[in-house]
Formats: structure tokens, C-alpha cells, sequence
């Protein structure tokens, strides 16, 4: 298979181990965890994290934060895949018994930060990047943060931060799926030009279409070659990929389907490959 | 000799640990003082400005933790505090990291500046987090022996540090005190105020003030009201009659509230005066001390409230 198709099937898996787990309990958000699979696929499986399968504590791992912390659990499956706790949690997510909660934290192998608090991520990955590059460690942080995390101010106090501190082990990855929990983001609060905020804060910026592996991965690429910039990947996304009546439906941010809709979720999903 | 400000003995302690450990790291949010121009010249890969931006400041220093940094933030006590309060919950608390907030100016340090730059609810906020500890010492010698336990023993923790130059209170005995977390430092009989920073100098001319009356209440410095052991604190207060607490905080949850507690803990049901400030905003101008005075804070209020519980029956407590 090639690398390409690999990350597509990847994709494909994920979306729907990932809608298998918030079923179960019914608890988590879908279309936020949708829309940034092909990111986490790429980061995870298209050769740019850095990570030891089976370490979760490995002091030279790159570091990942979903710092939109309501999508954190898309992360589950991928670190269950490569050996941080038993695929058997999958399914005990959210119980009791269970290891993995909805919003996630540093008690789960492979989450770095508690972010279940939007605007928290990108300030502690900068930490770490700071912290690195003084002990002379080659390790990199990948934020990703939800377009409507961008409305707190934190990540703009930490955008220009990082920008001073030129640290170009630092790379956010904004999931841009135009949509928060009341509605359109452009209709709400606007966010556009938002490649051109980021730019003006100092940080080398791409954009790109966030469900295309070939295109992340080419954004990808640029890290640690921005001349000593933070580098920002604003990936344009749909909220709810891979599930018709889901996309770009604000209404389902947190709403969980019929059984008629759980089906056809099921249906869309099965036969749903995105391949841009 | 001039008494140091706290800050200075804090930051020229914290240089000269830097220098010998270049895990710790100091960050600051635009706040200075003379002994932190040397650590910027000396440390500059240890030392940061997180610019005006203590919500940044607050997450950075968890990072750094994460990789075993010993990170000390340091800023005005109300930017340090409410301004960046869900960042020092979630990201420190939360996370578990051992970062030293140092909150310089507590209560009303900032004379004249107002309610934006006064903390007089600090206390009650930041010991409301679990985990956390808070400490606030009354001169020199308590400032830089919590200066080497805060780098001996890293920690989530909270130091409330006084912005003027205070008097010395221990003689070379505030070490030994420091596990326990309070000390008598002054002797009496009857009634024992328990106070800390600030308040507790307050809280000495109070009792030299009474002593000239004949009623001579011992004098308790809390510097640390969390964690407390409750069982040790109502135990050296045992033998005192009353107790009479004095904060420059509101009195809701805050340093009179902690005393209370303990006795609540224990089942002690020992006679206890909070003296605080009331429930309202500070706008008045002409400084700390005339405000305090104007408030009940003065050092006569805190005589007349001991002078009182003094010729009142005794009342034992548990």
C-alpha cells in the first residue's frame, strides 16, 4: 500500500473507532473529532512525530497537544495503537473502570496536558520548546487548536511569545471548521484573516486543506525550516468529516445520534474515504 | 542597616541557587527589583519575560516543569493570582507541577493603587486549591529561609511576599519553626493573636501597646495556612483563653477562616475574633496605614479587641 493510501485507511479507521468509543457511553464530540483526523493521522503515521511505540514517557518524544481538549479523545485510538495502555480501554472509555475520560489528562500514557479548558496548550507546549532547546534535546511540540480556541486570548498572549523566543520547534496546527458551538465563527465573531493573524504575530504560516494528507504533509515539511519562526498550519476543515448529516453542523457539536442516524452514521462512515 | 525588601533576599537567594542548579528557571511578567537585574545579566538562559501576559506566564512555567524545571513566576499579587487564576488551577494545580508563584505587594502593599492592585482575598482563593501550599513570611530571615525551602523541596505553591521592608521578627529561630508552619513569637497569657505578614507587625504594637495597660497576649505568626496541621495549631493554643485573628483580607474564607476552621476540625469550641476588613471595595486615598486605621485594622483596634476578650471570663476551650 502506499503511504498515501495507508494514511487514507488510517483516517478511515479512526473516524470510525473513534465514533465506536463515544457511542458506547454516548459521551464526547464527533464532528470536532472529525474534523482533524487527517491532522492526527498525519502527525501520527506520516513519518513527522517523533514517538518510541510502547514509551509514553521516552524524554525525546515529540510532544502532542490537543489543546481543543473536547476533541482530545480522537487521540485515544492512535495511542492505543502504538502501545501507550491496552486497545481494551477503547472500550471501556468513559466507564468507571475505564482509563480514557472525555476530557483527557496527563493520567492517560501519551496526553501531555490537560486541556479540556480551551487556550492552555500552546503556552505549555512553549514551555517544553523552551525547555528543549535549552538542554540541546531535539524535541518539537505540535499543538492543535480548534479555531474557536483562537477567541481566547491566551494563544495570542503565547503567539507572540513564542515569536520573541523564536522558537521553531513550536508548530500549531489550527483546525479550521469555521464552526463553534452557536453557529458560523465568520458570523459570530470573526476570525478571518486568520493566516494573516497568525503571520503578523511573527509565525511563518501555510494553509492548506486540512483532510488532504498530501498537503499536511507537505506543511509538515517546514518544520524547523521557518528561519527560526514558530511555524502555524491553518488547515481548512469541515466539522463532522465522514458523516453527512454532520457536516459543517454546528448543532452537532455535542448532540449524539437517533438510532436511525447512528446507522446511518455507521453506513457513511463505512463507505466514506476521504481522499483529497 | 536598613531592613531588605523581601523581594531582593528572595531574588539574590534564588540567583545564587540558579547559578550552582540551571534547572531553575525564573519568569517574570514585567515586575522588577534590584536584585533581578544581576540574575537577567548573569542568567539570561534562566531568566524570562513573559511580557504583560501572566496567563502565558503560568502555562510556559508548566511546560518547563513537565521537562523538571524549578520555575518561579514572579508578578504583582493581583496579576498573579485572580488574573491568571484558571491557568495556576488547570495548568499547575491540575498538572500537579511544582512552580513557586511569587506574589509580590499582598493586600493593600500597593498604597493608594485601589482595588486592582490590592489582594484582599488572595488567601482565600489560592488555598481553596487542593495541593497548594501558602506562605507568607514577615521579614528578612522567614523570607530567605522559605527561599531555600522552596528550591530543597519543589512544589505547587504559593508565596505572598510584603512590598515595603519590614522590621525583623525571629532572631535566627525562624528555620526551626518553618516545618510547623507557625511560631509564638511573642509570650502572654490569656489571649493569643494569630496573625501573619504585615498584620503580625501590626499585631506586635499591638501587644507592646497593651503591655503598658498590663494585658499581655501572646503573639502567633501563621505563615503558612496550608497545608496546617489543625491538631498542632488549636494545641499551642491550648493554654491561651481567647484567640483573636488579624488580616488584611476580606474575611470570607480567608486567614481568620483557616483559624476557625481548625477548631471547627478539632471540636474545639474556643472563643475566636476574626479582625479583617469589611465587606466592601477600597478607594481611599492617603495610603496603607491611614487606610487600615480608618478601617479597624488599626493597631488600637487590635488592642481594644484583645483588651476586651482580656477582662471577659475565660471560656475553655476543648
Amino acid at each position: 500500500m502506499s503511504k498515501h493510501n495507508d494514511l487514507i485507511e488510517r483516517s478511515h479507521w479512526l473516524r470510525r473507532t473513534v465514533f465506536e468509543m463515544v457511542m458506547t457511553t454516548k459521551r464526547g464530540h464527533v464532528p470536532s473529532s472529525f474534523s482533524c483526523a487527517e491532522i492526527l493521522v498525519s502527525l501520527f503515521y506520516g513519518g513527522v512525530a517523533r514517538y518510541t511505540r510502547g514509551d509514553p514517557t521516552d524524554p525525546n518524544r515529540d510532544r502532542v497537544y490537543m489543546s481543543k481538549g473536547h476533541a482530545a479523545h480522537a487521540l485515544y485510538p492512535i495511542l492505543a495503537d502504538i502501545g501507550y495502555f491496552p486497545t481494551e480501554e477503547l472500550a471501556r472509555y468513559t466507564k468507571p473502570e475505564g482509563l480514557l475520560r472525555m476530557y483527557a489528562d496527563p493520567s492517560i500514557p501519551g496526553i501531555e496536558a490537560i486541556c479540556g479548558s480551551l487556550g492552555h496548550g500552546l503556552g505549555i507546549a512553549a514551555g517544553v520548546c523552551m525547555a528543549s532547546r535549552n538542554d540541546g534535546r531535539d524535541v518539537r511540540s505540535f499543538v492543535v487548536l480548534g479555531d474557536g480556541e483562537c477567541y481566547e486570548g491566551s494563544v495570542w498572549e503565547t503567539a507572540m511569545f513564542a515569536a520573541q523566543q523564536g522558537l521553531d520547534n513550536l508548530v500549531a496546527i489550527v483546525d479550521r471548521n469555521a464552526l463553534c458551538i452557536l453557529g458560523r465563527t465568520e458570523d459570530l465573531v470573526r476570525l478571518e484573516p486568520i493566516d494573516e493573524k497568525w503571520r503578523s504575530f511573527g509565525w511563518e504560516v501555510v494553509r492548506v486543506d486540512g483532510h488532504s494528507h498530501t498537503a499536511l504533509l507537505d506543511a509538515f515539511a517546514r518544520v524547523g525550516k521557518t528561519g527560526g519562526k514558530p511555524l502555524c498550519i491553518v488547515a481548512d476543515t469541515v466539522k463532522g468529516k465522514g458523516v453527512s448529516f454532520m457536516e459543517g453542523r454546528s448543532e452537532w457539536h455535542n448532540r449524539m445520534p437517533s438510532p436511525e442516524q447512528l446507522e446511518q452514521a455507521r453506513r457513511d462512515l463505512e463507505t466514506n474515504r476521504i481522499t483529497n | 542597616m536598613a531592613n531588605p525588601l523581601m523581594r531582593d533576599v528572595l531574588i539574590e537567594e534564588l540567583c545564587s541557587i540558579a547559578r550552582r542548579d540551571p534547572d531553575v528557571y525564573f519568569i517574570a511578567a514585567d515586575l522588577g527589583a534590584a536584585a533581578l537585574d544581576s540574575f537577567r545579566e548573569e542568567l539570561p538562559r534562566q531568566f524570562i519575560h513573559s511580557g504583560i501576559s501572566e496567563q502565558n506566564m503560568i502555562d510556559v512555567a508548566a511546560g518547563l516543569a513537565t521537562c523538571g524545571k524549578k520555575v518561579y513566576c514572579y508578578a504583582m499579587s493581583s496579576f498573579i493570582t485572580a488574573r491568571c487564576y484558571e491557568q495556576i488551577k488547570v495548568a499547575l494545580g491540575a498538572m500537579n507541577q511544582p512552580v513557586t508563584l511569587i506574589s509580590v505587594g499582598v493586600g493593600m502593599g500597593y498604597d493608594d493603587a485601589g482595588p486592582t492592585h490590592y489582594t484582599t482575598e488572595d488567601i482565600a482563593i489560592m488555598r481553596a486549591l487542593p495541593g497548594i501550599e501558602v506562605l507568607s513570611p514577615a521579614d528578612a530571615e522567614s523570607t530567605l529561609a522559605i527561599a531555600r525551602h522552596t528550591h530543597a523541596k519543589p512544589a505547587f505553591r504559593y508565596l505572598r511576599l510584603e512590598r515595603p521592608a519590614l522590621p525583623p521578627v525571629y532572631q535566627g529561630d525562624f528555620a526551626a519553626a518553618l516545618p510547623a508552619g507557625f511560631a509564638r513569637v511573642a509570650p502572654g497569657s490569656k489571649v493569643a493573636i494569630v496573625s501573619s505578614g504585615y498584620m503580625l507587625h501590626r499585631s506586635l504594637e499591638a501587644r507592646a501597646l497593651l503591655a503598658a495597660q498590663g494585658v499581655e497576649p501572646a503573639v502567633f505568626d501563621l505563615f503558612r495556612v496550608k497545608p496546617l496541621d489543625p491538631a498542632a495549631l488549636v494545641a499551642a493554643l491550648a493554654p491561651y483563653d481567647a484567640v483573636v485573628t488579624v488580616e488584611e483580607q476580606w474575611l470570607a474564607g480567608g486567614f481568620g477562616s483557616v483559624v476557625l476552621e481548625a477548631f471547627s476540625d478539632v471540636g474545639s469550641t474556643k472563643r475566636v475574633v476574626r479582625i479583617g476588613l469589611p465587606d466592601r471595595w477600597f478607594f481611599e486615598n492617603g495610603g496603607r496605614k491611614p487606610v487600615l486605621d480608618a478601617f479597624g485594622l488599626g493597631v488600637a483596634d487590635i488592642a481594644r479587641a484583645v483588651g476586651e476578650l482580656h477582662s471577659s471570663p475565660g471560656r475553655e476551650g476543648a
